[in-house]
């Protein structure tokens, strides 16, 4: 009531003032300082000497003003939301002012977006990393996901496969858990997305099930910045959920101002990779190996390989087992030569160079009341891989209003449509092209001269001439398999200031994806052949398969559909500038539904869209191939959580927060629902204390600290033995309800816990040319849920335990340097890398484990057995313990069954510790340089000191020789050839326990000779911009523009990867490489 | 004011949230239950009945059944089944079928979870309850007589008290270890087991697509088996007998046209395992031994086997669960016919061999058969009902278990030109575990 008395005094006198003192009209006009386009509805108030805003006014479309001003006022203030405000000294002699303001994206900055909060960093207690997107920065990614490679310290990124689609596997401070994902949660504006998590990756079937995250449907374009929140402190707000870490996308908003238009393209070339790395056998070398083996007494599969099947279709088997090559007649021969004149180039018939394309479009804008922000995106990226094809197509709509000054609303929908072409491998892996590019003979070819199919008869698997036909090519022509998802997100959020101390906020978020997956055989299809041949009948007339004539398409429908709604209240309070409480409670409520509808159709025919019925000849082949199956689950959460800090002095913070996730969980006491986690952690800004008021030089420093605790519980594991519903029918006519029991039940299955400590140091000198930031974290989980192998006796092969503890130990440097800052020339350097140790410190190792336990090695620990070169039969030598060495069946006390006579403690000490599969060290590097208008951005990622299991070359009891392989063959031990570490090709009579070990126990993948590091640097990114002059562009009503031409993947220094076509895709022989791709890109803004 | 207004009512928007989350959390999982109810338990026990494997009829790729070659086997069949036929257990494809392990014993978990629990059953009178439970002991001991006789050695053909054979699973702790027990201390659970379930089983007979279940004749049917595998005379007489005296119902051939071992014939005592699978029953063709065995007027040669061509002959009795047989009356006969030869009462031997006899020979031969078989000395008719049990039960499942059990002879098989041998005698005779299941357990390798 005072104040406004006052207000009231204050304008009367004023009045009376301006009758008898000469008021002055003040004009002017408000440019952004960055583009000096007007901005409209900016506020201008004039202040009363005492400070407090008088009277005022706003911009009008063309951004100007007029005001009046009473000679004593000498100061204007304009404001305008995203933007610093602007102080102007009105000067006595001057009416006219251009005003530029400065858009406050530095100050933006400040506030680090959480998902719950925007925190003040000048309050942040905990490891947080922001990058904001641009293009010198990331350069050209089809999906976010890739962007982040090296960008952030502790964030390890690895390609899962160069394929158009692959997801990419990120970690952030190494694994946490075994069980379960180890994927970071993934949160757009406030909104946690579902279906991030990535499948393993190892096995042909997920490289080949065109596989997408929900991450891919959003386009890089929209993203403004994106946050990862790596301790405890910043992720136990998250909850269960959160325990690998989470990332926070945040998008672009509209800015108040004049409406911009701005128009990119990226367009892409990707040339083929070349295989000559795999170093394959060529034809001549193929044929020679045949020869020889043919002679040899190595007998596996000895019909197979065209060499074979040549000499044993003129009857000369034996004659060329006895006599050799001169015992062949003068046709066998020269068939056999002509063999060798064959060199078919499976890289290059089966890979393509390929054009891709990508455009977008935004509008966006407003003014002070409301802003919007509108893109359209489409993207198209074809696989180098014949007719492997990914589309996308991306709507965005944000809007936000301000209502009134308590009030504010917002909307946003994001939108797109994906379709993924890729090829079917439903049956054997050759069907992968990547895969039987390396399999397949130099001598063979796909075609015979008419233009007809070859089919391939070697590279079956199987005893006889008689499997169904398969070629490459036909099989590409005649079955597809694509995948078309639909998705929408839409978040509508709102916050209420009821005053300058609190505030409410809502949101709601509703997530649908509905995903088509449509895999189509061809009657003329090795997959048709194959799945006729496994549903073979024996009827009166003969045996026929059941499967009418025709192709095959099998559907699969996924929805999938979520929604969160969360509210919370935030307080804040001031008492006498010392001490500053912001507290905050909320609760969320989440609901996620999914089902998935498959359908399955027999005698399809691709052009009339028609198939015909299956008559099944018994119950027991229907539920062979089902025609119709469905799933649904459903899933609820619920959640309260609170955060509070305290700042004393602006200078020292203490903050917590804590949060109960509550779920349904079934077959789990209801005591067990709700899961608390908390976080502790405080902040000291060095910086600010009254002795560091001396060294002006440095902008920043303080101490972060925090603990916190997180858990998880396996929501698959009961104590009880819990089933699933099924029907079968055990005799004919009577179909009965059976219940099969799911994972083994364990009643002693506790929750697993993780605490964490990090402690960071921000430091920042010479207005900002030299800022580093270090954090080092300890993380140790306890009682982790894991898989355990069990006794086969026991029903089940693997239960669910707390099987171990395990700590992660790390330190991670940010330094960005302004090492030259001119008005022509720039230079920025930023580089990020990570250490990080992982140890079990105790495990219960199965009594029936013949794998050794971890404890005391990293969780990613490879182990295996000590080599020394072969003996003198071409068999490999190993090393004991005691440095003695020994042939195998001395050193596993085999049997004649192959069997090992240890126990299995003494197989467990019988393997060494070679190294982990997780770096121990992993960053980025990237150089910005500028001059003028030419910008240079050299982006790389580097991993050091992995190790990775590969496969070996060949098989030293089953190489089938039908199969093409590396040279390592060649360079094997035979009589002649004694000088060598590969093995001789082994026979089963020799050493039958040995011979039996290799085929049957895979002994030889144990050997350490296959164990390989993995170190490399990769230049990711080199791009180079120039940005167009204005004068050229605004004759065309052109604001900018911009060019770019980048590279990509363009080199690799790697420790030695022979044999295979890029370090990071070594251990997967399924998996498209990598490729290398230019990129020009032009970026538009009206 | 104001404020004190909105954070009351968010206090009870708070309160009424948490009373409503628990209704909210209770997501009934479609399909997932927790067994609890007699209803609930029959479920699981019908899992086990439908899971149990069908490796009893594995077998004839192993005996002398079937020939493999490349005329009358799949491609899939020669990779699954070539190297299992001649008996190449050291050079192994990848690709071969191997026999059960984990699938028995997973059968035997259901039915351990139903010893232990099932007595508490709800909705379920007592006897169903007893039933039930009786049922999992029958079904247990079953799975351990299957395992026992594809991986131990036979009980007539090593000192059972000191050979190890397999582990005995009697509980449903899935965190034991567990060692091999002696053949002894298998079969000795084996008839412990028997007898529980002889006190809980009080189903007399199952309607017609039940019959896979176990019923009170099952008891001494199994027995009888149990103890002829033994080669204990007079018991496996005793319980063969005792079978025939209340279910001795033969499917007469000359005027029937079901098929003995179909799960609807008059013969059928227990129908579980579904012995001949399609992809079992479709590959190779019937050995010409087998073939040559079946004398003029023995009606079972055309009832069971269709003939191709000249030399090809194909199953009929398989290929569907139609021919689900565990236990039929015709093989008590013929345990009968063996147990009171090997106890020397000849005359019996003659009258239950030739009581199954009249039932499948044409009535214009029977007569000369009978007189044959009158007059035959003990050796001449042990040899007799040695054919006999092979051309009545053949591929259904018995035929590599009387191998090993009886003499073990000196097996010959030949594909493509390679002839292949099994000694007499000869270890092959008892299966190897799978390697897989030694590498989950290494003891078993003791």
């Amino acid at each position: 009531m005072n104040t406004t008395r006052v207000k009231y005094l204050f304008i009367s006198f004023f009045i009376s003032l301006s009758v008898w003192a000469q008021n002055r009209t003040i004009t002017g006009i408000i440019l952004d300082k960055a583009d000096n386009e007007p901005l409209i509805g900016a506020s201008i108030a004039v202040m009363s000497p005492q400070g407090t805003v008088a009277y005022g006014t706003t911009t009008d479309l063309d951004g100007k003003f007029k005001i009046e001003v009473s000679p004593n006022n000498h100061n204007l203030v304009c404001r305008f939301i995203g933007y610093t405000a602007k102080t102007l000294h009105l000067k006595s002699d001057k009416n006219n002012y251009t005003i530029y303001m400065e858009n406050a994206g530095k100050e933006m900055d400040e506030l680090v977006v959480t998902g719950y909060q925007a925190i003040d960093r000048r309050k942040l207690t905990s490891a947080v990393t922001t990058v904001k997107i641009t293009d010198e920065k990331i350069g050209s990614v089809r999906s976010i996901d890739q962007a982040l490679a090296g960008q952030i310290a502790g964030l390890s990124s690895v390609s899962t496969s160069g394929s158009p689609s692959a997801p990419v596997k990120l970690r952030i401070r190494g694994i946490s858990s075994i069980n379960g994902t180890q994927d970071p949660l993934w949160v757009l504006d406030g909104i946690p997305l579902e279906g991030t998590d990535i499948p393993s990756m190892e096995e042909l079937k997920d490289i080949d099930n065109i596989y997408q995250t929900s991450i891919a449907g959003i386009n890089p374009t929209d993203i403004e910045s994106i946050t990862v929140l790596k301790d405890a402190a910043a992720t136990a707000i998250y909850g269960a959920r959160a325990a690998n870490g989470v990332i926070v996308i945040t998008t672009r908003n509209g800015k108040a101002g004049k409406p911009q238009i701005n128009f990119s393209t990226k367009l892409t070339y990707s040339p083929k990779s070349d295989i000559d790395r795999l170093n394959l056998l060529n034809s001549q070398e193929k044929v020679g190996l045949e020869l020889d083996l043919l002679q040899s007494n190595y007998t596996f599969r000895e019909n197979k390989g065209d060499v074979a099947r040549i000499i044993s279709q003129y009857g000369l088997t034996d004659a060329y087992k006895n006599g050799g090559w001169n015992a062949l007649s003068p046709e066998a021969q020269s068939d056999i030569n002509h063999l060798r004149s064959i060199n078919t180039d499976w890289n290059d018939i089966l890979f393509r160079n390929v054009f891709n394309q990508e455009y977008n479009l935004s509008l966006s804008g407003g003014s002070d009341k409301a802003n919007y922000y509108t893109a359209v995106g489409y993207y198209v990226e074809q696989g180098n891989v014949e007719s492997v094809k990914n589309d996308r197509f991306n709507v965005t709509l944000k809007t936000n209003y301000r209502v009134n000054s308590k009030l504010k609303l917002g909307a946003s929908v994001f939108a797109n449509r994906r379709k993924q072409r890729s090829y079917l491998t439903n049956y054997d892996g050759f069907t992968n092209p990547v895969y039987y590019s390396r399999l397949a003979n130099p001598y063979m070819r796909p075609y015979d001269d008419a233009g007809n199919y070859i089919y391939d008869v070697n590279i079956q698997h199987s005893k006889g001439d008689i499997a169904p036909d398969f070629n490459i090519f036909e099989e590409r022509h005649n079955t597809s398999n694509i995948n078309t998802t639909l998705s929408l997100m839409s978040i509508f959020d709102a916050e209420l200031k009821l005053n300058d101390k609190f505030k409410i906020t809502s949101q709601f978020g509703l997530q649908y994806d509905e995903g088509s997956i449509e895999k189509y055989s061809g009657e003329d299809s090795y997959t048709m052949r194959r799945e006729k041949a496994s549903a073979m009948y024996a009827y009166i007339d003969g045996t026929r398969s059941f499967l009418p004539a025709g192709g095959s398409n099998k559907i699969t429908d996924s929805h999938s559909y979520q929604w969160t709604w969360k509210a919370m209240a935030e307080y804040q309070q001031r008492f006498k500038d010392k001490h500053e409480l912001e507290l905050m409670a909320g609760t969320e409520i989440r609901h996620a539904d999914a089902s998935t509808l498959y359908s399955a159709v027999y005698g399809y025919d691709r052009k009339s869209l028609t198939s015909s019925p299956v008559i099944f000849p018994s119950d027991n082949y229907a539920r062979q191939f089902p025609l119709h199956t469905e799933t649904h689950t459903e899933n609820a959460f619920v959640s309260w959580f609170a955060t509070g800090s305290y700042t004393l002095l602006h200078r020292y913070t203490l903050g917590g927060s804590i949060r109960f996730d509550g779920s349904d969980i079934f077959g789990v006491a209801k005591k067990y629902r709700y899961l608390p986690l908390y976080s502790v952690s405080g902040l000291w800004r060095v910086v600010d204390e009254p002795f560091m008021k001396n060294a002006d030089f440095i902008d920043n420093l303080s101490i972060r600290a925090s603990y916190g605790l997180q858990g998880n519980i396996d929501k698959n594991t009961s104590p009880y033995l819990v089933g699933t519903y099924q029907k079968v029918s055990i005799l004919p006519n009577n179909s009965e309800d059976i219940i099969r029991p799911g994972s083994a039940p364990n009643p002693d299955l506790r929750w697993e816990k993780t605490q964490s400590v990090n402690v960071g140091a921000d430091f920042a000198v010479f207005d900002n040319a030299i800022s580093l930031s270090v954090d080092y974290y300890y993380r140790k989980g306890s009682d982790l849920i894991g898989l355990r192998m069990l006794p086969l006796e026991t029903g089940y092969s693997s239960t669910t335990i707390n099987w171990a503890s395990m700590e992660n130990e790390g330190v991670e440097f940010a330094l960005t340097t302004r090492n030259i800052n001119t008005k022509n020339f720039t230079w920025f350097t930023n580089l990020n890398f990570g250490f990080n140790r992982n140890k079990i410190l105790k495990e219960s190792v199965a009594e029936n484990a013949t794998y050794p336990g971890r404890e005391g090695y990293p969780v990613g620990a490879i182990f295996a057995y000590k080599t020394a070169g072969l003996d003198e039969d071409g068999y490999p030598l190993f090393v004991t313990k005691d440095g003695q060495t020994v042939t195998a069946t001395e050193f596993l006390k085999l049997n004649n069954a192959g069997a090992s006579t240890l126990t299995a403690e003494e197989q467990r000490n019988l393997y060494t510790y070679i190294g982990t599969t997780d770096p121990k060290v992993s960053g980025g590097f990237t150089n910005t340089f500028k001059y003028k208008r030419v910008s240079l951005a050299i982006n790389c990622i580097f991993n050091f000191g992995m190790h990775v299991k590969t496969a070996p070359s060949y098989s030293p009891t089953n190489y089938d020789r039908g199969l093409n392989t590396n040279h390592d063959i060649l360079n094997r031990w035979t009589p002649d050839n004694t000088n060598t570490s590969l093995p001789k090709l082994m026979t089963s009579d020799e050493r039958p326990g040995e011979y039996i070990r290799y085929s049957e126990f895979g002994l030889f993948n144990d050997l350490d000779i296959w164990v390989k590091k993995q170190n490399y640097f990769r230049f990711q990114s080199i791009r180079l911009g120039y940005e167009l002059p204005e004068k050229w562009l605004r004759p065309i009503g052109v604001k900018n523009a911009s060019v770019s031409l980048e590279g990509r993947n363009l080199w690799v220094i790697a420790s030695n990867y022979d044999n295979y076509l890029d370090p990071e895709t070594m251990g997967n022989p399924f998996a498209q490489p990598i490729p290398k791709s230019f990129i020009f890109g032009l970026n538009i803004n009206f | 004011m104001k404020k004190i207004f909105l954070i009351t009512i968010n206090i009870c928007l708070a309160v009424l949230l948490f009373t409503a989350c628990d209704d909210f959390l209770d997501i009934q999982p479609t399909g997932k239950v927790i067994p609890k109810t007699g209803r609930e338990f029959r479920a699981l026990l019908t899992e086990a009945y439908s899971a149990f494997p069908s490796d009893r009829g594995k077998t004839v790729f192993r005996s002398d059944e079937l020939v493999l070659d490349n005329a009358t086997t799949t491609s899939e069949g020669l990779n699954s089944f070539l190297d299992l036929w001649r008996w190449m257990d050291d050079d192994v494809d990848e690709n071969t079928s191997s026999f059960s392990w984990r699938s028995f014993y997973y059968v035997s978990y259901i039915a351990n979870t139903i010893i232990e629990q099932g007595m508490s059953m709800t909705e379920a009178t007592d006897s169903e309850r007893s039933q039930l439970v009786g049922e999992a002991y029958m079904l247990r001991a079953y799975t351990h007589f299957v395992l026992v006789n594809l991986f131990g050695e036979p009980y007539t053909h090593c000192n059972p008290k000191q050979t190890k054979a397999i582990p005995l699973k009697l509980n449903s702790d899935v965190n034991a270890i567990l060692k091999r027990n002696t053949v002894a201390e298998v079969y000795a659970s084996i008839l412990s087991d028997l007898e529980k379930g002889e006190q809980l089983l009080n189903v007399e007979t199952w309607d017609v697509g039940y019959t896979y279940r176990f019923n009170k004749l099952s008891v001494d049917a199994f027995r009888a088996r149990v103890y002829l595998y033994m080669g204990d005379w007079q018991n496996a007489y005793n319980y063969a007998h005792s079978v025939i005296e209340k279910h001795g119902a033969l499917e007469d051939l000359t005027t029937s046209k079901t098929l003995p071992s179909h799960y609807k014939s008059v013969e059928a005592i227990l129908s579980m395992e579904d012995i001949m699978p399609a992809i079992y029953q479709t590959e190779g063709k019937i050995s010409p031994t087998l073939l040559s065995l079946y004398r003029s007027g023995d009606l079972r040669k055309s009832k069971y086997y269709r003939q191709v061509t000249a030399s090809v002959s194909t199953l009929l009795k398989g290929g569907s669960n139609e021919y689900s047989c565990t236990f039929r009356s015709a093989e008590f006969y013929l345990t009968a016919a063996e147990a009171a030869l090997e106890l020397n009462d000849l005359d019996n031997a003659k009258l239950y061999l030739i009581s199954l006899m009249e039932k499948r020979y044409h009535t214009s031969t029977i007569k000369r058969y009978k007189d044959e078989v009158n007059n035959m000395s003990q050796e001449e008719l042990r040899e007799k009902i040695y054919n006999e049990r092979f051309c009545e039960l053949a591929f259904e499942g018995h035929r590599w278990f009387d191998l090993r059990r009886t003499t073990q002879p000196e097996l010959q098989k030949t594909y493509q030109g390679v002839t292949y041998i099994l000694e007499k005698e000869d270890p092959r005779y008892t299966l190897r575990i799978p390697s897989e299941a030694i590498e989950a357990n290494p003891g078993l390798a003791d």
